[in-house]
């Protein structure tokens, strides 16, 4: 049951960054400045805390191989991200004390360093011609905006979707 | 090291790492076709997509009506006045058409600028925002193929690079992926100049067309148009118009820069352009 509920709701974030990308770069005063939301991960970052990270990886593979024959030049960079970036919030949720606030900081954290890493590799790959000036004002900084007031509600769903289980349980 | 990464987890990104650059390989290189697992795994994402989109689209649509209902008169009036005049527009193309048939089957020639379009509908744009790409609606079931010209109703937008059941990912003009082997005409006082897409400038939201020749004497404002000379593109698709012309760094050829007439931030209806096979063949 729980499985299903958490499988339909990834697939309502992936539509949920989707819908960003149909009026995002908004353009103040002929300056682009783009909001990109990163709902998904996020989700899959905190469900890696309230579920397990063994779901996680699952959940990171199979979006992220979605995501990257769907809307993808090159192939392999979400699904490996993904899988990476779960690793690491395991990785760092050893060693940072386990309270709201250090978690928020951590997920927020890695959804910037997302970015930069998808911006790192498409600038190795040529494909991206940006300064590493405009990147940071006109994109990271918006979107880690962005994603912090969409944190509020991804980690509540994250809540109550992980609770599923245990409302099952006791019922037997 | 222990304390952060244990040995195994180390080995799964190293091994990670290794099935990374391969992938990357693999996406970089030219290919005629695309998988069955590939093809299968964007359908599926496309159709659910499809389905969660519809009640929003409903809304918006029905919102559409109801505001576009309020100037309905002034437009009907516009668009009558338009229609009196087709019957005669209609007949003198009819009579342009079949002389043209006529004259080129006197002369043994097919034409580069035959061709058939097919329409089709944005589904979504690329939610990373880094690649200028969407997918459309229609795929290999609809007769589509790789390399095909994709037009929105003004011009020219970009290349179908992948092609699914029925789904295709379309690259736009915009990203440096989809200008390779661009042939363009700028058409100057009724004669071609011919000249290769180089890349989009992204500062200034212009298209570069390098190797003019010199002393072509362009202006701003002449219309460029694709040439049909390499690939799947027909003769005669608009691409833009030029605003700027300058020489290039040597001073050997000229660099026009073009503005695209299609806006790229809002499509929604595309056609596709099937080269008709006999225009292929000279």
């Amino acid at each position: 049951m729980r499985a299903i509920i958490i499988f339909l709701v990834s697939f309502l974030l992936m539509y949920v960054d989707f819908a960003f990308a149909r009026f995002s770069p908004i353009t103040v005063s002929n300056v682009e400045v783009y909001f990109v939301p990163r709902t998904l991960l996020m989700f899959i970052l905190l469900l890696s805390i309230y579920t397990g990270y063994k779901t996680s990886i699952l959940l990171a593979v199979v979006f992220g191989t979605m995501l990257d024959f769907y809307i993808g030049s090159v192939y392999g960079i979400h699904a490996f991200g993904m899988v990476a970036f779960v690793l690491f919030m395991h990785a760092a949720f050893r060693v940072f004390y386990k309270d709201f606030v250090a978690m928020a900081f951590v997920v927020l954290l890695l959804t910037l360093l997302y970015d930069i890493y998808i911006y790192l590799l498409y600038s190795i790959l040529d494909l991206v011609d940006k300064p590493m000036f405009d990147y940071l004002a006109l994109r990271a900084a918006p979107s880690l905006l962005l994603n912090a007031l969409l944190f509020i509600v991804v980690f509540v769903i994250a809540l109550k979707t992980s609770r599923v289980r245990k409302e099952v349980l006791s019922r037997h | 090291m222990n304390r952060l990464f244990n040995r195994n987890r180390m080995l799964i990104i190293l091994f990670g790492i290794i099935i990374l650059i391969l992938l990357i390989g693999f996406s970089m290189t030219d290919r005629d076709s695309t998988t069955r697992a590939e093809q299968f795994t964007a359908d599926a994402a496309a159709g659910s997509q499809m389905i969660i989109n519809a009640p929003f689209d409903f809304v918006g649509s029905l919102f559409g009506t109801i505001s576009r209902s309020f100037n309905a008169v002034e437009e009907n009036e516009t668009l009558r006045a338009q229609l009196e005049m087709l019957p005669q527009m209609q007949a003198d193309i009819e009579r342009l058409e079949s002389e043209n048939a006529e004259l080129r089957e006197a002369l043994d020639v097919s034409s580069k600028q035959s061709y058939e379009s097919i329409n089709a509908r944005l589904i979504s744009r690329s939610h990373d925002q880094w690649l200028n790409s969407f997918t459309i609606d229609k795929g290999e079931a609809d007769g589509l193929s790789q390399g095909m010209a994709v037009m929105t109703p003004e011009g020219l937008i970009g290349t179908v690079t992948r092609v699914n059941g029925g789904t295709s990912y379309v690259e736009m003009l915009t990203t440096s992926v989809s200008q390779n082997n661009l042939s363009v005409e700028i058409l100057h006082d009724g004669s071609p100049v011919y000249g290769n897409v180089q890349k989009y400038d992204k500062e200034r939201n212009l298209l570069v067309v390098e190797n003019i020749k010199n002393r072509s004497g362009l202006a701003s404002g002449d219309e460029v148009f694709t040439s049909g000379l390499v690939g799947n593109y027909p003769e005669g698709l608009l691409v833009g118009t030029v605003v700027e012309v300058e020489n290039d760094e040597y001073g050997l050829s000229q660099n026009a820069y073009v503005q695209l007439v299609s806006n790229t931030d809002d499509i929604d209806m595309v056609f596709v352009i099937e080269r008709s096979p006999e225009s292929m063949e000279d």
